[in-house]
């Protein structure tokens, strides 16, 4: 593929900055994203997930099926922290980081 | 909020479910992110056959407001322009109307969220009128907006065949199908041979090489075997095939199985539909990439599951249904996807610990 092509549109990552994140090492796409913040856009990796597999199974002859999914988080599509926040008093959090959190006596334990 | 069976996605799965779950009394909630209920329903002008022997051949749109009237008159709620963002520590759905986030506790969840298209990437493949094929298909027969006067096609599906049609009846030129390998992947060869028929060139082992524009797409090189040649086209449909919408399942902690005839990555699932997760089952596009006639039976083989969960159907009535909708799955399935769904079913039941993810 030509290096210039645009892989995640969100963040404008290349596929040469992609394929240099598989030349390092990455096999995973949470590995290119970690990196490169491909996949961390509005779309939330909607639309390059499958272009990464793709790129990661041409350079370096994994099966598709040895390429794990990326980690998709709470919120599954953006949303604003206003609307978010509404509610989390009577209910515990959304799953998400915060889940692990103790809270006592209003600080963090 | 609390209700019997929450329903994600109103598409033809989720309907379908909700049509056998609300029939035999229980109260069901569905949530879609969209204005109406029917999902890629509402843009499929094309005719749809094969159908389960219940319903006759008709049209997508025909089909969904088929559906929306079997559930009328049942304990059906619909949460129209509402996403679900992710799930309490108490098994909840989070729920949004874009102004607050409430929960809603259902005793089983059906999950019917779809599929995703795949995007092609090439050379300036994100500039303006460049898009997917059901895009392009949104935007004419839903939205009534002429999505360009002259476009290529990049693949050569089944659904790229019948938007190929649908954009020349509402009078876009169609100047090319650019496929990448050496033959159409549509399995119906009417449609292929009635755009033949038309005038319109197949290039085969081929691909955008170039596409030059002013700001949008003006002018496309495609490299063919032996020569390059530039077409004038303000529009572009990619077709990168489908695949299953997970992000719902990876929330819920489902299991997933790698099986290329249904799309990739899907969530595990048993012949009942249930997933790994006793509360959570599974229907449509999600559960594999499929036609809309085998969609409508995995979403009534859901339907009746989850009424045997909750005692609103007997355990031997249940196994018959389902038994007689799994043989008409089996004929009305294209051969490699079926055979991907028994052996997707299979790895889950006795499980390769290969070619499986867990969330
Ligand atoms: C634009 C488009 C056009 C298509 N046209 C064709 C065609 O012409 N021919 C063909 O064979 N196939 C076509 N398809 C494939 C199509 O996916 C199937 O035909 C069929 O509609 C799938 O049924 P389903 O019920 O599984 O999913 P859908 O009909 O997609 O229904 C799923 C619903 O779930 C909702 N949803 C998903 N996640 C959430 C969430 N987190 N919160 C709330 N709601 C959610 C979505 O809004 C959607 O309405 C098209 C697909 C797309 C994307
Ligand atoms: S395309 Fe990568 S995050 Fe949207």
């Amino acid at each position: 593929m030509d290096k210039t092509t645009i892989i995640c549109r969100c963040e404008e990552i290349s596929c040469e900055e992609v394929e240099e994140v598989i030349s390092n090492g990455g096999r995973t796409f949470d590995d290119v994203k970690r990196i490169t913040r491909c996949g961390m856009g509005p779309c939330q990796a909607k639309i390059c997930t499958s272009m990464v597999a793709e790129i990661i199974h041409q350079q370096t002859g994994l099966s598709l099926s040895e390429i794990p999914l990326p980690r998709m988080r709470m919120p599954l599509s953006p949303i604003k922290l206003e609307t978010l926040a509404t509610n989390s008093t009577s209910f515990s959090a959304v799953k998400s980081v915060l889940d692990d959190v103790e809270i006592e006596e209003g600080k963090v334990r | 909020m609390k209700t019997d069976v929450l329903i994600i996605g109103g598409g033809p799965a989720g309907l379908s479910a909700a049509i056998e779950t609300a029939s035999r009394g229980l109260d069901v909630t569905i949530v879609d992110e969209a204005s109406q209920l029917g999902g890629q329903l509402n843009q499929q002008t094309q005719t749809l056959r094969p159908l389960p022997s219940v319903y006759e051949p008709m049209r997508g749109f025909e089909l969904a407001y088929k559906l929306i009237e079997q559930i009328k008159g049942l304990s059906v709620k619909p949460l129209l322009n509402h996403r679900v963002v992710g799930f309490y520590a108490d098994g909840s759905a989070g729920i949004t109307d874009e102004e607050n986030v409430f929960p809603v506790k259902a005793k089983k969840i059906i999950v019917a969220s779809g599929a995703a298209e795949k995007a092609v990437a090439f050379p300036k493949w994100t500039m303006p009128g460049i898009m997917t094929i059901g895009a392009a298909q949104t935007l004419i027969n839903r939205d009534f907006v002429m999505a360009g006067r002259e476009a290529v096609i990049v693949g050569s599906s089944d659904f790229a065949m019948e938007t190929a049609m649908q954009l020349m009846a509402v009078g876009t030129r169609v100047k090319a199908i650019i496929e990448k390998q050496s033959e159409v992947s549509a399995i119906d060869q009417e449609k292929v041979s009635e755009l033949s028929r038309n005038g319109i060139p197949f290039y085969f082992n081929s691909f955008i090489k170039e596409v030059r524009g002013n700001g949008q797409v003006e002018q496309i090189d495609i490299e063919l075997p032996d020569e390059v040649i530039t077409l004038n086209v303000d529009l572009v449909c990619m077709d990168g095939g489908r695949m299953p919408i997970l992000d719902v399942f990876y929330q819920l902690g489902c299991s997933f199985g790698f099986q290329e005839e249904l799309g990739g990555w899907v969530p595990q699932y048993s012949n009942t539909f249930q997933t790994d997760r006793e509360d959570v089952f599974i229907a449509g596009n999600a559960a594999g990439i499929s036609t809309q006639g085998p969609l409508l039976l995995t979403g009534m083989i859901a339907g009746i599951s989850v009424s045997e969960e909750l005692q609103a159907i007997r355990s031997a009535e249940a196994n018959e249904m389902r038994e007689t909708l799994w043989k008409e799955l089996g004929l009305l399935e294209y051969k490699e996807v079926y055979s991907g769904r028994v052996k997707h079913l299979e790895n889950f039941t006795s499980p390769i610990l290969k070619d499986q993810f867990i969330s």
